[in-house]
Parts: structure tokens; C-alpha cells; sequence
């Protein structure tokens, strides 16, 4: 009888499935996936209209299905991760990234600061898998502020990302060091990051991806030490709608088709554009922020590249 | 039926909109107002980073060590300067607006009464004091004053500067009793602020015992603006007095002016 259920449940999904492929479209290619996102660019508004399901791009699916998903997305990217955000971005999530971190400032200089007491951050990138945001911070530490005991925790979901970090690691100075540890962890409950403990808080293009955005905000609080700084580089609303119009053009029609070429992977960059579409406008993800308890700096953002991606920060009061 | 009705909502609407107006102001006056007071600039956490981070400006200059030290000092982390989000602008910008905001109560005029008794005190006399009371605000950091400066030009940071110095100079203006509503509105503020940021910029450079030749510079700025004036409103009656003659010539020769 378990077998008799089990039987009737995969073939009820599989018409499922089918309906699905159906209801989407027959087939596609450059010329659809613009159409495709002429006619779904004003996605329906409210996110989580019916409870237990979220969406997936602009797919709605089941919460507890958005994780699975997300992973697979990443497992099947992780390889050719830095070669696609090249070719997507035109080289500029690098200058993105350089500037994020730069103006973060991490690391405490030994030569200026009075209490000995204290040596140099305690830094938690979430969803940092590949290690590209923890290098540059220990970077900027050693060599602008001098400081060698830096540390950074990578947190990410995915081991293959995680994977990839790790033997990225081994061309850095860091590969062996305690100041780089590698954990495997869901952003929306870090049961091993100890409360107060975390000087810095990053999430760099991977907060649009979790399931419960305000979740993984509140354990962001809960793990930062008074006075410590949330500071989340996304994706965001661009502001010029001309160059709002030749922006989609590019992310709809170019991205899923760079995927393809090059990755062989289209399904996954649709979902990255989707995704993207998704997220929240600056404003409403300030106040998400605000909601969870921390303090914004002036009006809690900064735009980069005319907000195709945005700096969020927020700083835990004491 | 119902246009009407909706006709009377929108109106009420409009009634809405302009009662809950005020409420919005209220945060943010674009004039001078008696009965409020003015919102406090800067946040209580950034003002209590600011605060313990000017008083490291004189060792450590205008730079994001002094904040860093600021913040330690308030109790924050290295990492909560981030709260600012133009780094050490903002500290710069901190100690423009709280000196600005300092002035009424660190010059004190007496009052129209007292004036009898003592030698009545001009505007003139009035902006001279209270720009030199402004200047001095300058002393403790005047050897970090260039670093501020090179800040203050930057680009993107130009507007703000020069809007500070405007309202540096309207403050002054104030204070000092003017009430002009005409067009030397604009040139009283534009000839101060020019005189008031050479002035600052003379005096990074000013080694003399108690800044004596700063004050000697700036009193001849001022009379160079007096002489200006002067000049200007002659230069004026001149011009009128011969463009009078000079019609009445030839309406005299019979010209139909």
C-alpha cells in the first residue's frame, strides 16, 4: 500500500510538473525570454499572499521547496560563478565589491588605537561561499590598516559553493590561518555564532535568496555586538527609467542566453534575474532593517551604478 | 447623489491634506521660527560619536582615526563610524553646524535699553564681533583646519560646504539685527561669505601672538567692502546725475525725449 501511494503521489506530481512546463512556455529561446519578461515586469505585488508558499523568481513555491531550489541553482553555478558575473556585469561586481569593502574600512590599526585590549574584527560573511567579499576584508585589513588578527567566518548554505571557497583559499595567504574558517550554516538560524560576538555582518548578493528575509535581519541582530554593522551589498531598483528600460533588455534577454552559452545553465540565471526583480525597493528593505531594531546611517542606502545594486547598512544601537 | 458626495469628500480631502501639512513641517523649518525650536541636527548616536570624536581632532586631525577614537570613546565599536555615512565630512560638517549654532549664545549684545548708557554699537560693529567670535571658534583646530578645507573641496562635498557658508553668513546677518528685504539681502550675505572664507584661510596661515593680524585682516576686508560700497553708490549718482543733464541738453536743443 505504501508502495500503491508513493506511486499515485509521483504521478500526481509529474502531471503537476507537466501542467506547469505547459502552463509556462512551449519552448524557449532570446526572442521569448523578452517577451517573457515584457509581460511579467510588473510581478504581482505582494510576496507572501498565501502562507507556507514564497516565490522562487517568479514561480510561487512551497516554503520549504525555496531552499532546495536555491541550492540546486548554486550547486549547478558554482564552478563557472566568477566567469558568469564577469561576462553578466561587464567586470563591474569586482569594482562593487572593492567599494563595499573599502568603505566598510575593516581591521583596527595598531599603531593608532588606544586600548590593547581589543584586537582587530570579528567579521561574519553570510553567504559569502566563494570567498570573494572575506578576501578582500582580510586584504584590506593586512594592507591598509596593518592588522593581522582580522578574522572572517564564511557562513554559506551550499557546500559546493563553500567548496569552491576553500580551494579558492588556497591561492591566498589565508588558506591556513585561523583568521579564515569556513561553516556551513542557514543565515536564518545561526546556532553557532554565539549572541554579541560579530563586529561585522555581510551579506553580499545573497540575502535575495533566502526564504525569510526578516529572519535572517533579526539573527543578524541577535549575533552583532552593540554598536556592530550590518552591511548588505544586493541588487536593487534602478532609479533612471530610461536606463531602467535598457537595464531589463540586458538582464532579461542577454543574462539567461549568457547562461546558456556558457555555463549551460539557463534555467538557473532566469531565476537570477527573476530574483533579482523581485527583491525589494531600497526604501522598503531600509525599513525591513529598521523593523529588526538597527540604526540607519543619512537615508540607510547608497546607490551603485544608478541602483542596479545597492549598499544597505545598519548599525545595532547600544 | 453621488457626485456630490464625492465632490464633498474630495474637499474634505483637500481640508485633510492641509491640516496634516503642518504636523509634516513641523520636522523639518525652511525659516526662522520664535515659537519652535529647531530639530537637533545630528542623531543622538551620531551626535555622541561626533561629540567624543572632535575632542581628537587636534592630536589626530580631521580623519577616520578620530572617529574610530570617538566612537571607543562612546562606548561604540571601530566599525560603528559606518553610523556616518560620509566618514569624516560628516565630522567636518559636525563642527561647522554646532560653531554656527554656538554663535547666539557666545556673543552677547546688550539689549536696546542698556545701549543708551553704553556707545550704541552698529550693525556694522555687530557682524565685525560676531564674525571674529566665529573665527576664534576656529582656534583649537586651526592646525587641522587645512586638512578640513581639503575636505570641504572635494567635489562631492562642494554644495554642502557653500551652503554651510551661506548659512553661516545669514546667521551672522541675523544676529547682528539686520532687516533688510531688499536686494543688499543677497550682497550683505554674498560679500560676508566671501570675506569670512579668506578670512579663515588667512588665518590656517596666521603665526602672530592671538591671531592679531587675522583680526587686522579682517578689518580691512570690511572696510574694503565699505569702500567698495561707497565707490558703488557714488559711482551710481554720478551716472544719474549725467544721464539727467544730458537729456535735459537736449531736451533744451528741442529734442522730443
Amino acid at each position: 500500500m505504501n508502495i500503491q501511494t508513493s506511486k499515485l503521489l509521483l504521478r500526481h506530481q509529474l502531471l503537476e510538473g507537466a501542467k506547469r512546463r505547459i502552463s509556462r512556455e512551449p519552448y524557449r529561446c532570446f526572442s521569448c525570454s523578452i517577451r517573457h519578461a515584457q509581460h511579467q515586469s510588473q510581478p504581482p505585488k505582494s510576496p507572501q499572499d498565501t502562507p507556507g508558499t514564497t516565490h522562487f523568481g517568479f514561480e510561487k513555491v512551497a516554503e520549504a521547496l525555496k531552499e532546495q531550489r536555491v541550492g540546486a541553482v548554486f550547486s549547478s553555478v558554482a564552478s563557472s560563478y566568477d566567469t558568469m558575473n564577469d561576462l553578466m556585469s561587464l567586470g563591474i561586481h569586482r569594482l562593487w565589491k572593492d567599494h563595499f569593502v573599502r568603505n566598510l574600512n575593516p581591521g583596527r590599526n595598531p599603531l593608532t588605537s588606544l586600548s590593547a585590549s581589543e584586537r582587530g574584527w570579528n567579521i561574519l560573511d553570510i553567504a559569502g561561499g566563494t570567498g570573494d567579499i572575506a578576501f578582500r576584508m582580510l586584504d584590506h585589513a593586512s594592507t591598509i590598516n596593518n592588522d593581522a588578527h582580522t578574522r572572517v567566518t564564511v557562513a554559506d548554505i551550499n557546500p559546493d559553493m563553500l567548496a569552491e571557497g576553500k580551494k579558492r583559499a588556497l591561492a591566498t595567504p589565508y588558506a591556513r590561518s585561523p583568521r579564515l574558517k569556513f561553516v556551513e550554516a542557514n543565515a536564518e538560524k545561526l546556532d553557532m555564532i554565539p549572541d554579541s560576538s560579530v563586529d561585522l555582518y555581510t551579506v553580499a548578493f545573497g540575502i535575495r535568496n533566502f526564504t525569510h528575509k526578516d529572519a535572517a535581519i533579526r539573527e543578524a541582530y541577535r549575533v552583532l555586538k552593540p554598536g556592530g554593522v550590518f552591511a548588505c551589498l544586493e541588487f536593487s531598483k534602478v532609479n533612471n527609467s530610461v536606463f531602467d528600460a535598457l537595464y531589463k533588455r540586458w538582464s532579461f534577454g542577454a543574462i539567461p542566453l549568457i547562461g546558456q552559452l556558457v555555463a549551460g545553465d539557463r534555467d538557473s540565471y532566469q531565476y537570477l534575474v527573476e530574483s533579482i526583480e523581485r527583491f525589494p525597493s531600497q526604501t522598503e528593505f531600509r525599513d525591513m532593517i529598521q523593523e529588526a531594531g538597527f540604526l540607519v546611517p543619512g537615508q540607510g542606502w547608497e546607490d551603485l551604478t544608478g541602483g542596479i545594486a545597492a549598499v544597505h547598512k545598519g548599525v545595532k544601537p547600544i | 447623489m453621488a457626485p456630490p458626495a464625492r465632490l464633498s469628500n474630495s474637499i474634505f480631502g483637500i481640508f485633510r491634506a492641509t491640516s496634516f501639512r503642518p504636523a509634516l513641517l513641523r520636522k523639518c523649518r525652511l525659516y526662522h521660527s520664535y515659537e519652535y525650536s529647531q530639530p537637533p541636527p545630528f542623531s543622538a548616536t551620531a551626535s555622541a560619536i561626533l561629540a567624543s570624536a572632535i575632542t581628537h581632532v587636534p592630536s589626530y586631525g580631521f580623519t577616520s582615526t578620530a572617529l574610530k577614537l570617538g566612537a571607543g570613546d562612546a562606548g561604540y565599536l571601530d566599525v560603528s563610524t559606518n553610523l556616518l555615512p560620509r566618514g569624516v565630512f560628516d565630522l567636518v560638517n559636525y563642527h561647522l553646524i554646532m560653531q554656527r549654532l554656538a554663535l547666539k549664545d557666545n556673543v552677547q549684545f546688550p539689549s536696546a535699553s542698556e545701549q543708551g548708557t553704553a556707545k550704541k554699537l552698529g550693525i556694522g560693529a555687530k557682524v565685525r564681533t560676531l564674525t571674529l567670535a566665529r573665527l576664534r571658534a576656529n582656534e583649537p583646530i586651526i592646525h587641522r583646519w587645512q586638512e578640513a578645507l581639503a575636505i570641504m573641496a572635494q567635489p562631492s562635498y562642494v554644495p554642502t560646504s557653500l551652503a554651510e557658508l551661506a548659512r553661516l553668513a545669514d546667521e551672522i546677518w541675523f544676529l547682528a539685527g539686520d532687516t533688510s528685504v531688499d536686494t543688499s539681502w543677497y550682497t550683505k550675505r554674498a560679500s560676508l561669505s566671501a570675506i569670512y572664507s579668506a578670512t579663515e584661510i588667512f588665518m590656517t596661515q596666521d603665526t602672530s601672538k592671538d591671531f592679531t593680524e587675522t583680526e587686522q585682516f579682517l578689518d580691512a576686508r570690511l572696510e574694503d567692502v565699505t569702500r567698495i560700497g561707497g565707490f558703488l553708490g557714488a559711482l551710481g549718482e554720478w551716472v544719474d546725475y549725467t544721464g539727467h543733464s544730458a537729456v535735459n541738453v537736449l531736451r533744451s536743443k528741442g529734442v522730443r525725449i
